[in-house]
C-alpha cells in the first residue's frame, strides 16, 4: 500500500522562520534597551549598588524581563523552521538537523530562566537583603552565559549542513556559515566570566558581552533572512519538480496511447 | 593571446581557498584585534605592573615558539606548492612536518604554563597575567584546532586528494594556519618584548 502523502505547508515554515527576527527584536529592545542591559550593570558593583540598580529601574526591568521570557520561546519556533530547511539538504534522517532543533529548543531554557531570575530580583528587591539581590543578579548571568555550548552545537550544525548544500546558488551563502564558526569561536572565552569582574572577559566586558552577544545577533539575523528566502526557493523547486513529473507522466501516457 | 593573458591574470589574482574561510579569518583577527587594543589600554593604566610582570616571562620560550610556528608555516607553503606542481608524494610529507611543529608548539606552551602555574602565577595574579593566559590560551586553542585540520589534510593528501586542479581544501587549511602564525607574531612582541 502506498503511504499517504501530505502537501507541505510552506506558509507555516515561512511563519516560523520569521520567529527568529521576532525573538531578536524582542530580546534587543526588552532585555537590552528597556531593562538596561546595553551595557549591563557591571560585575564589579557591590551588593548595595546592585540592589540600588534594581530599585531605581524596577519597573523597566520588570516589564523588560516579563516580555523577554515570552519572547524567548520564539527562538525555539525559529529553530524548528531552520531544522526543516536543513532536512531538505541533509535528508529526513539528518542528525545535524535534529541537533539544531534540540540546540535551539534548549537555548530557550537558560534565556527564559535567567530572565525569570532577574524578574524576581526586580519585584522583590525592596524586601530583600542586598546580598540576595546580588546573588540573583550573578545567578542570572552565570545561567544565560555559561550555557553557551548548547547554542554552539546548534550553530555548528547549521553551518555544516548549509555548507554542504550542493546547489549552484546555495540556500544560505557560505559567508553566513563561516560567520557561524566565528560565533562559535567568540563563545568560548565566555567560560572566563566567573573569574573576572572588570576587563574584556567580565560579563559586561568588551569581549564577553559586546563581541559574544553581537556576533550571535548577526548570525541569527543573517540565517533568518536566508531561511525565509530559502522557503520560497524550496517551494519553487518543488513546484518545478512536480511540474516536470506531471509533464513526464503526460508524455508517457501520450506515448502509450500512440 | 589576449584571452590567455586575461585568464592567467585571473588565475594569479584568485583568492586561495574559499571566500568563506577569509570571512572567518577576518572576523577572528578582528576579535583578537579588540583584545590587543584592550591589552594596550590596560597597559597604559598600569605600565609599572605590566612591565614588572612582563620581565617574569621567559623570552626564550616565546622565541622558540615563534621559530616553531614560522617553520610550520614554511612546511605548509611547501605542501601547497607541491600540490600546485602535482608532486603528490611530497604533499603528505610537508603536512606531517607542519603537524609535528604544531605539536611541538603545544608541548612547549604546556611546559611554559606548567612552569608558571607551579610558581604560583595564575590568570588571577594580576591584569597582565589575565591577558597573558587568555590571549595565549585562545591562541593555543587555535593551534590545537589547526593541528586537527593539518591531520585531516595529511590523511586526505595520502590518497592524493590535492592536485593542481583540486587544491581548495589545502589552501583553506593553509590560510587558517598562516593566520594562527600571524596572530602569534603579534602576540609574542606584545606580551614578551614590549617595554
Amino acid at each position: 500500500m502506498k503511504p499517504e502523502t501530505f502537501p507541505t505547508d510552506y506558509g507555516m515554515w515561512r511563519l516560523f522562520a520569521r520567529c527568529g527576527p521576532i525573538f531578536m527584536a524582542t530580546f534587543f529592545f526588552m532585555w537590552g534597551v528597556l531593562a538596561g542591559n546595553l551595557p549591563p550593570a557591571g560585575a564589579y558593583l557591590d551588593a548595595a549598588q546592585i540592589k540600588a540598580h534594581y530599585i531605581d529601574n524596577g519597573m523597566a526591568i520588570t516589564i523588560g524581563m516579563s516580555i523577554s521570557m515570552v519572547g524567548g520561546a520564539f527562538y525555539m519556533a525559529w529553530g524548528c523552521a531552520v531544522s526543516q530547511v536543513m532536512r531538505r539538504i541533509e535528508g529526513p534522517d539528518g542528525m545535524l538537523s535534529s541537533i539544531e532543533m534540540m540546540g535551539a529548543t534548549i537555548t530557550c531554557a537558560p534565556v527564559i530562566i535567567a530572565c525569570g531570575i532577574w524578574l524576581t530580583a526586580s519585584i522583590e528587591a525592596p524586601a530583600l537583603q542586598p546580598e540576595i539581590v546580588h546573588m540573583l543578579y550573578w545567578l542570572g548571568w552565570m545561567i544565560i552565559d555559561l550555557a553557551y555550548m548548547v547554542t554552539t552545537f546548534q550553530i555548528f550544525a547549521v553551518s555544516i549542513v548549509f555548507l554542504r548544500d550542493t546547489r549552484e546558488k546555495p540556500l544560505v551563502p557560505a559567508w553566513v556559515n563561516w560567520w557561524g564558526f566565528v560565533t562559535c569561536a567568540a563563545f568560548f572565552p565566555v567560560s572566563l566570566i566567573p573569574f573576572f569582574k572588570t576587563g574584556p572577559f567580565a560579563f559586561q566586558g568588551a569581549f564577553n558581552f559586546w563581541i559574544a552577544f553581537f556576533t550571535w545577533y548577526i548570525w541569527v539575523t543573517a540565517v533568518s533572512i536566508y531561511v525565509i528566502k530559502a522557503v520560497g526557493r524550496l517551494q519553487i523547486e518543488d513546484g518545478a519538480a512536480t511540474g516536470s513529473e506531471a509533464a513526464h507522466r503526460s508524455a508517457v501516457l501520450a506515448a502509450r496511447t500512440a | 593571446m589576449t584571452e590567455l593573458i586575461s585568464a592567467n591574470h585571473v588565475e594569479s589574482r584568485r583568492l586561495p581557498g574559499v571566500e568563506g574561510v577569509w570571512v572567518f579569518i577576518a572576523a577572528d583577527m578582528a576579535m583578537f584585534g579588540v583584545l590587543f587594543v584592550s591589552f594596550m589600554l590596560e597597559r597604559l593604566e598600569n605600565p609599572a605592573l605590566f612591565e614588572q610582570s612582563r620581565r617574569a616571562l621567559d623570552v626564550n620560550f616565546g622565541g622558540i615558539n615563534t621559530l616553531i610556528l614560522l617553520t610550520s608555516s614554511w612546511f605548509v607553503c611547501l605542501a601547497v606548492d607541491a600540490a600546485k606542481r602535482d608532486q603528490l608524494p611530497q604533499v603528505p610529507h610537508h603536512l606531517a612536518a607542519a603537524f609535528v611543529c604544531g605539536l611541538a608548539f603545544c608541548a612547549s606552551k604546556a611546559f611554559e604554563y606548567t612552569k608558571k602555574l607551579s610558581a604560583g602565577i595564575s590568570m588571577l595574579t594580576n591584569d597582565f597575567y589575565m591577558f597573558y593566559y587568555t590571549l595565549t590560551g585562545m591562541h593555543f586553542m587555535h593551534v590545537v584546532a589547526g593541528c586537527v585540520v593539518l591531520g585531516v589534510l595529511w590523511n586526505k593528501s595520502r590518497a592524493g586528494a590535492f592536485t593542481s586542479d583540486n587544491r581548495v581544501g589545502i589552501e583553506c587549511g593553509a590560510s587558517y594556519w598562516h593566520m594562527v602564525d600571524v596572530l602569534w607574531i603579534v602576540l609574542f612582541p606584545l606580551l614578551y618584548l614590549l617595554r
